[in-house]
C-alpha cells in the first residue's frame, strides 16, 4: 500500500521529499490543488470514499497520516 | 456609519472604553448590542435580513448538530446502515437553509440583473418585473460567513452554538460586517466569548493598524478616486495613455480602499483583543494569478476553497469526470481536468460574488480561464523552465512572474471598473491603438480632477506603502522593529502619521476661498 | 551599551492620546487666533474688512461689540444698502451713522438685526433699505459659515456657533494669513468692506473714468446691461416681508428711534422682472405699514452709468438721493428723482413709475474736448513748441467756430450741480508751466475772452535750471507771477517731482507717476502723499488754494495713483489718451482720467477744428 501511495504522491508532486516531511500542509508543500488530485487518485486506487470532512491538515501532513486515513476508511 | 466619519471614530472609542470598563462577563453582550446598534445606524429596516439569516442558520446548525449526535450515538453495523438516512436528512436541512438564504441574496442582489438579461435575451417578449429592494449592509459577507457555519455543522466540524445571542454576535460583529473578512466560527467565536482584560499592547497595535488603514484610505484611495471617476465617467473623451493612467490609479485606489478598510476593521477588533483573519497579504508580490488570489481577499478565496472547491472535487459528477479523463485522455492532462473544471467554476462564482453584472461574470471567466489554463499547461511550463535551466527560485524568474501577474491583474481592472463590459473592451482597444503618450506630460493629466500636489501625495504615499510591504515580504515585522527604536523615533511615528492625516484631510475638506465669497462685487 | 529609553505600550497610548489632543488643540487655537470670520472678535489681527467679507453678519456684530460707541445711528438692508452715504446722513441727521449692509439679507435678517442693534446699542436713527426684491425670498436657508447670523442676533445656540468656528477647516485661517502678508492698500476681492463706515469699499470703483456708453459697455462689469438677463420675479413672500417691516417700526416706536424707510433706485430692466400689479401691490403694502422715500423709478433708472452693476446703484447716486431727502439745492438731482410716499399718494407715485423716461443724451451729458499745449515761442518747432502766431490763429478760429473756453471748475459745477455749460465747450491746457504761457499765451487768451489751465511741475516752478543739475532749461513761471494772471489762467498740478526725464535724472527713473520696481507699495504711497503735500504747501502760500486738478506726466496712471490723489484732494485728472470726453451730471467719476487732444506746433487751425470734431489726430 505504501508503495502505491508513494507512486501517486511523487507523480503528482515531483520534487517533494515525501519520505521525511511531516508538515506537508502546514508548510505549504502541498496545495489544495495537489490535495484534491491526490485524493481522487487515492479513492480510485484504494477504492475508499473520502469526504470533505476528511480534508484536514492532520490527515495529510505526512505519508503516515495519509496511510492511517486510508486504513480507517477501508474498514 | 462610514469608517472615515468622525461618528465612527467616536463610536469606536466609546465601545473600547466601555468594553474594558464593564465586567468581563458582560463583554460579549455589550459587543452584541454595539454591533446591532452599529448595523441599525445604517437603516433600521434592513436589520430584518440580518436577523433572518442569523436565525435560519442558527436553527439549521442546531438541527444538524442533533442529527450528528444521534448518528454518533449509534455503533458499528447500525451506524453503517443508518448512515445514508442521516446523510439524506442532513442534506435536506442544509439544502433548505442554503436555498432560503441564497434565494434571498439572489432576490436582493441579482434579480434585477437577471430580469433585464432575460428580457434582453428574449427580445422583450418576456418581461419580468424589477424589484426595488434596498440591499442590506454587508449581506455578501455575513451570509457567506453564516453559510460556512452551517456547512461546518453539516460536516460535524464542531458542535453548534446553543445560545442564539452568542451566535448572533458571530454574524453581526460590527468591525467586519461591512466588508469582511469572512471569518470561521471556530476561529472567531471563542475569541468573542472569551473574557478580555485590558492590554496596552492590544490597544496600541490596534490603533497603529487603524492609522495605517486610514492613511491608505484617506490619503491615497480617496484622492486617486477623483481621477478614476473623472476618466471612467467620460471615457470616450480620453486617449489611451490617460485611460491606462486611470486604470493604474484604480488599482491603487481599490487596493488602498479595500485593504485600508480591512486594516481599520482588524485594528478595531484588535483593540478589543480579537484577532480577525488576514484578508490581504501583499498582493503586489504575487507570482501568478493563482498566487494573487491567495493574497487578495484571502478569506473569500479560502471560503470558496473549503466550501465550493473541495465539495465540487469530491462530488460524484466530478469524480466521474476524473475517472473518464484519466482513462480516455490520460497522462498529466487527464489528471488535471477534473480539478481544472472545479477551479473554473470557483472563479466564475468569485466573479459573480462581486456583483450582478455581465462584466463581473466575464471577470470570473477571465480569471478562471487563465488559472485553469496554467494548471493544464503546468507541465509545459515546467519543461520550458528546465530547457532554460532556470531554478525555481531564480531572481529573474521571480521578477518575470511578478510583472506577468501585474499585467494580468491590470487588464482585469479594466473589466471591473468600466461602466459596461463593452466599454471595458473599448477602453482596452483605445489604450493600445491610440495611446498618445504625450498626454501624460502635456498638461492633460492636470485636468482630471486632481492637482499636481495630489499626484505627488498619491504616488509618494503609495511608495511608502510599497516600501513597507517590501520589508514585510522579506519577513521584517515593522511594528516590532518600531518598538526597538528610541523614544523620539516612536513619538515621531505617532506624530507624523497624525499630521499627515490632518493635513491631507484638511486639504480635502469643504472650503470656499475668500476670493469667491462675494462674487457679484 | 547605552540603554535607549523605549516606550512601553502604556506610555505609547498616553503619548498617542496626548498627541491627538495636542493636534486638536492647535487646530482650535489656530482657528481662534486667525479668526477668519471674526466670530471671536478677531483679537489678534483686527482685520475687520477681511472678516466682514467672509461673513458680514457675524463679523460686523463683533466689530460693533468693540466699537459701537463711535456710532449712534444705523443704515440697514441688503446689498444695495451700501451706496446710501454715511456722510450724507450724518450731516442731515447730525448723527454718526454705521452702514449695516449685509449682502443677500432678507427682511427677517434685517428685522432680527435691527432689534439687536436697538436693544444693545445707542440708536437714534435707523434707516431701513427695502425694495420689491425683498418680497421674493424670506428666511432662506443660509450657508452656515458665510451667511448665517451671529448667534447673539438670532438667538441660536452659542455652543453650536463657537463649535462651528473653532472646528473650522484651518485653510480659512491659512488663507487669511497669506492675504494679510500681501495685502494691498487697494481694495481686493477679500476685503470688500470699509471698516469704519461698514459700507462696501468702493474706492477702486469710484476712481474709474466713466465716459461714453460705448466704452462703458466694453468693461466686463457692465456687459450685463447690453444683454440683461431675463427672469420672472414674484412677490410670494410679501406678507412676511411686511410683517418684519411692521415689527421693525414697532420696536423703533417703543424705543424712541427715528425710523426712515428708503427704496433704492432700481435699473428699469430689473424692475421689469415684476408685473405692474406686483409692483403696485408691493408699494401699497409698504405704504400701509410706513411712510417711505421712494427712489425706485425715475430717469436715473434708465442710465446704466448710474449703476455699479445690474442691481446696485452708485455711491454718487446715493449722494443725489440724500440731497433730495435733505432738500439740498446745491447738489444736482434729476427732477423726477425721489418721492416721499405716504398711504395717500402711493397711487400717484406709482403713475410716475410708468411715466418715467430717460433723459436725452444732451440733457444728461456734455461733450468736452481738452486741448494740450506746452510752450510758446517766436518760432515753433512743429512739436511741443508752437509759434505765437499759430497759437493766435488757433484761438481765433475756435472763437469763430463758436467754441467757448471753460475751465475745470466749470466742469465741476456741471457734474455736481448741473450748471449748464456753453453749447460748444473746450478746455485749453498747457503742460509743465513754462514762462511763455504767461508772457505769450495769456495776452492772447484775454483778447479772445478765453481761459486756460496750466499744469506746473513743482520742482521747476520759477526756475530756469533743471533741479540741482545746473543744466539750463526753458524758464518756468513762478506762482506769484501766475497769481497775477488768475483772471484767465488757473494753475493745476503736474506733480511736484514726478516728472523725471531720462538723461537728466539718475537711473532708474520713475516712469511718469508709476511705482518704481524697487519701491514697496507703502513707500510708493508715501512718495505720492509727500509729493502732494509739497505741492499743496507751494500753492497755498502763493495762490491761497491747493491744486484741484492734476495732469499725469506722459499720461500714465494706475488705480492706486488715482486713489491716493483723490484722497489728497484732486477731483479731476487728465491723461494723454486721445479722445473727447463725455461728462455726466451727477457722476464725479467722469472727471477722472479724462483724455486730451495734443496740439503739435505744426497743426493748422483747421486741423485743430477737425480734431475737435472727430476726436482723432490729424493725418
Amino acid at each position: 500500500m505504501r508503495e502505491k501511495l508513494m507512486e501517486i504522491l511523487t507523480e503528482t508532486c515531483p520534487g517533494v521529499d515525501f519520505e521525511t516531511e511531516t508538515a506537508l500542509i502546514d508548510d505549504g508543500l502541498l496545495e489544495s490543488l495537489d490535495i484534491v488530485t491526490i485524493v481522487a487518485e487515492i479513492m480510485d486506487a484504494f477504492e475508499v470514499e473520502l469526504n470533505v470532512e476528511d480534508l484536514v491538515p492532520e490527515n495529510f501532513n505526512s505519508v503516515d497520516a495519509m496511510l492511517e486515513l486510508i486504513q480507517s476508511l477501508a474498514e | 456609519m462610514s469608517f472615515t466619519s468622525v461618528g465612527f471614530i467616536g463610536f469606536l472609542a466609546a465601545v473600547v472604553v466601555l468594553y474594558y470598563a464593564l465586567p468581563k462577563k458582560c463583554q460579549w453582550v455589550f459587543l452584541l448590542a454595539a454591533s446591532y446598534g452599529f448595523y441599525m445606524a445604517g437603516g433600521v429596516k434592513t436589520v430584518v435580513y440580518l436577523l433572518f439569516t442569523t436565525l435560519s442558520t442558527f436553527v439549521a446548525g442546531l438541527w444538524l448538530g442533533r442529527l450528528n449526535a444521534r448518528k454518533d450515538a449509534l455503533t458499528g453495523p447500525e451506524k453503517k446502515a443508518q448512515a445514508p438516512v442521516f446523510k439524506r436528512k442532513k442534506q435536506m436541512v442544509t439544502a433548505l437553509v442554503l436555498i432560503a438564504n441564497f434565494g434571498l441574496l439572489f432576490a436582493l442582489k441579482y434579480w434585477n440583473f437577471t430580469a433585464s438579461a432575460v428580457s434582453g435575451a428574449t427580445g422583450g417578449s418576456v418581461i419580468l418585473p424589477q424589484l426595488n429592494l434596498l440591499m442590506p449592509l454587508g449581506i455578501s459577507f455575513y451570509m457567506f460567513q453564516s453559510v460556512g457555519y452551517v456547512v461546518d455543522c453539516y460536516r460535524g466540524k464542531y458542535k453548534p452554538q446553543r445560545n442564539v445571542f452568542k451566535y448572533a454576535l458571530f454574524t453581526s460583529f460590527f468591525p467586519q460586517v461591512v466588508q469582511g473578512p469572512i471569518s470561521r466560527y471556530d476561529q472567531l467565536s471563542p475569541q468573542l466569548m472569551a473574557e478580555h482584560s485590558f492590554h496596552a499592547d492590544h490597544l496600541k497595535y490596534g490603533i497603529q493598524l487603524c492609522m495605517w488603514g486610514y492613511f491608505k484610505k484617506l490619503v491615497i484611495a480617496d484622492r486617486a478616486a477623483v481621477l478614476v471617476n473623472t476618466v471612467f465617467g467620460d471615457y470616450t473623451s480620453y486617449s489611451g495613455s490617460i485611460i491606462a493612467l486611470a486604470v493604474f490609479f484604480y488599482c491603487i485606489q481599490l487596493y488602498c480602499d479595500f485593504s485600508g478598510g480591512i486594516d481599520v476593521t482588524r485594528g478595531a477588533a484588535q483593540m478589543l483583543g480579537i484577532d480577525l483573519a488576514e484578508n490581504f497579504r501583499r498582493p503586489l508580490f504575487a507570482t501568478s494569478l493563482a498566487d494573487y488570489w491567495r493574497r487578495w481577499h484571502i478569506t473569500l478565496g479560502q471560503w470558496m476553497r473549503d466550501y465550493v472547491f473541495f465539495s465540487l472535487t469530491l462530488s460524484k459528477p466530478i469524480l466521474k469526470l476524473g475517472k473518464w479523463s484519466r482513462k480516455k485522455i490520460g497522462g498529466t492532462l487527464g489528471k488535471v481536468i477534473p480539478t481544472a473544471t472545479a477551479t473554473f467554476v470557483v472563479y466564475l462564482f468569485i466573479g459573480i460574488w462581486h456583483g450582478a453584472n455581465f462584466r463581473y461574470i466575464f471577470y470570473g471567466l477571465w480569471n478562471g480561464a487563465i488559472i485553469t489554463s496554467s494548471q493544464l499547461l503546468a507541465n509545459t511550463y515546467y519543461r520550458c523552465r528546465m530547457k532554460l535551466k532556470l531554478a525555481d527560485d531564480n531572481r529573474g524568474l521571480y521578477v518575470f512572474r511578478m510583472v506577468r501577474t501585474w499585467i494580468l491583474v491590470f487588464l482585469g481592472r479594466y473589466i471591473t471598473r468600466a461602466p459596461r463590459l463593452m466599454a471595458a473592451f473599448y477602453m482596452m482597444w483605445v489604450t493600445v491603438s491610440r495611446p498618445v503618450l504625450s498626454d501624460l506630460w502635456n498638461g492633460t493629466a492636470l485636468t482630471l480632477g486632481i492637482a499636481r500636489m495630489d499626484y505627488v501625495i498619491v504616488l509618494g504615499a503609495m511608495a511608502i506603502v510599497v516600501a513597507a510591504e517590501f520589508f514585510q515580504e522579506r519577513g521584517t515585522e515593522i511594528r516590532k522593529w518600531l518598538e526597538q527604536r528610541g523614544f523620539l523615533v516612536q513619538w515621531l511615528a505617532i506624530l507624523l502619521p497624525l499630521l499627515v492625516l490632518l493635513v491631507t484631510g484638511i486639504l480635502r475638506g469643504d472650503y470656499i476661498s475668500s476670493e469667491f465669497i462675494y462674487k457679484q462685487f | 551599551m547605552k540603554e535607549k529609553h523605549r516606550m512601553t505600550s502604556g506610555q505609547w497610548l498616553v503619548a498617542f492620546v496626548l498627541t491627538v489632543v495636542l493636534l486638536g488643540l492647535s487646530v482650535l487655537g489656530f482657528n481662534y487666533i486667525t479668526d477668519p470670520f471674526g466670530a471671536f472678535g478677531d483679537r489678534f489681527f483686527q482685520w475687520w474688512s477681511y472678516d466682514e467679507t467672509m461673513n458680514p453678519r457675524v463679523a460686523k456684530i463683533e466689530y460693533l461689540e468693540q466699537n459701537h460707541e463711535l456710532y449712534d445711528s444705523y443704515i440697514i438692508g441688503c446689498s444695495s444698502t451700501s451706496s446710501w452715504p454715511v456722510e450724507g446722513f450724518n450731516e442731515y441727521f447730525d448723527a454718526r451713522f454705521y452702514n449695516m449692509i449685509m449682502y443677500g439679507a432678507d427682511m427677517l435678517d434685517v428685522e432680527l438685526m435691527s432689534k439687536y442693534l436697538i436693544e444693545h446699542y445707542e440708536v437714534k436713527n435707523l434707516v431701513v433699505n427695502i425694495y420689491i426684491n425683498n418680497a421674493e425670498e424670506y428666511n432662506t436657508e443660509s450657508d452656515p459659515l458665510t451667511y448665517n447670523l451671529n448667534y447673539k442676533v438670532d438667538g441660536t445656540s452659542r455652543w453650536d456657533f463657537y463649535k462651528k468656528y473653532l472646528f473650522l477647516n484651518p485653510r480659512y485661517g491659512l488663507e487669511k494669513l497669506k492675504k494679510y502678508r500681501n495685502d494691498s492698500y487697494l481694495q481686493a476681492a477679500h476685503d470688500v468692506f470699509d471698516e469704519a463706515t461698514g459700507a462696501y469699499d468702493k474706492s477702486r470703483r469710484d476712481v474709474e473714468n466713466i465716459s461714453d456708453l460705448e466704452t462703458y459697455f466694453t468693461k466686463a462689469e457692465y456687459k450685463a446691461f447690453v444683454d440683461y438677463p431675463q427672469r420672472t420675479g414674484h412677490i410670494n413672500n410679501l406678507e412676511p416681508c411686511m410683517e418684519s417691516m411692521r415689527a421693525i417700526k414697532e420696536v423703533c416706536e417703543e424705543n424712541g428711534v427715528n425710523l426712515m424707510v428708503v427704496c433704492p433706485p432700481v435699473y428699469y430692466k430689473n424692475l421689469e422682472y415684476y408685473t405692474q400689479e406686483q409692483v403696485a401691490a408691493f408699494n401699497r403694502a409698504l405704504a400701509e405699514v410706513t411712510d417711505y422715500w421712494d427712489f425706485t423709478m425715475s430717469s436715473v433708472s434708465f442710465e446704466p452709468r448710474y449703476f455699479y452693476d445690474k442691481t446696485h446703484f452708485r455711491n454718487c447716486v446715493g449722494d443725489m438721493a440724500v440731497a433730495k431727502i435733505s432738500g439740498d439745492d446745491s447738489v444736482y438731482v434729476p427732477g423726477d428723482f425721489g418721492h416721499f410716499v405716504t398711504a395717500d399718494n402711493v397711487d400717484q407715485v406709482l403713475e410716475t413709475y410708468w411715466e418715467a423716461e430717460p433723459l436725452a443724451e444732451d440733457e444728461l451729458t456734455a461733450k468736452v474736448p481738452i486741448l494740450m499745449y506746452h510752450h510758446l515761442a517766436e518760432t515753433g518747432d512743429g512739436g511741443d513748441i508752437i509759434s505765437v502766431e499759430d497759437f493766435e490763429s488757433h484761438m481765433a478760429t475756435l472763437t469763430r467756430a463758436g467754441y467757448t473756453a471753460v475751465d475745470f471748475d466749470d466742469l465741476k459745477s456741471y457734474v455736481e450741480q448741473g450748471v449748464e455749460l456753453p453749447e460748444k465747450p473746450v478746455v485749453i491746457t498747457f503742460d509743465d508751466g513754462y514762462e511763455s504761457n504767461l508772457t505769450l499765451a495769456y495776452p492772447i487768451l484775454k483778447r479772445y475772452g478765453m481761459k486756460a489751465t496750466v499744469f506746473a511741475i513743482g520742482v521747476s516752478i520759477g526756475k530756469d535750471t533743471y533741479k540741482d543739475t545746473g543744466e539750463s532749461m526753458i524758464p518756468h513761471f513762478s506762482l506769484e507771477e501766475a497769481a497775477l494772471c488768475a483772471d484767465a489762467i488757473t494753475v493745476g498740478s503736474h506733480g511736484y517731482n514726478i516728472h523725471e526725464v531720462a538723461g537728466r535724472d539718475p537711473e532708474p527713473i520713475r516712469q511718469g507717476v508709476l511705482q518704481k520696481e524697487s519701491e514697496t507699495e507703502e513707500e510708493y504711497i508715501q512718495f505720492l502723499r509727500n509729493d502732494c503735500e509739497a505741492m499743496d504747501a507751494l500753492f497755498e502760500e502763493a495762490l491761497g488754494r491747493t491744486p484741484q486738478v492734476l495732469a499725469y506726466p506722459f499720461g500714465w496712471h494706475t488705480t492706486l495713483s488715482d486713489l491716493i490723489l483723490k484722497e489728497e484732494g484732486i477731483w479731476a485728472t487728465v491723461t494723454s489718451d486721445v479722445k473727447i470726453n463725455i461728462i455726466i451730471k451727477g457722476i464725479p467719476q467722469s472727471l477722472y482720467a479724462m483724455g486730451r487732444l495734443a496740439v503739435r506746433g505744426s497743426y493748422t487751425a483747421d486741423q485743430v477744428l477737425e480734431m475737435l470734431k472727430t476726436g482723432q489726430r490729424p493725418q
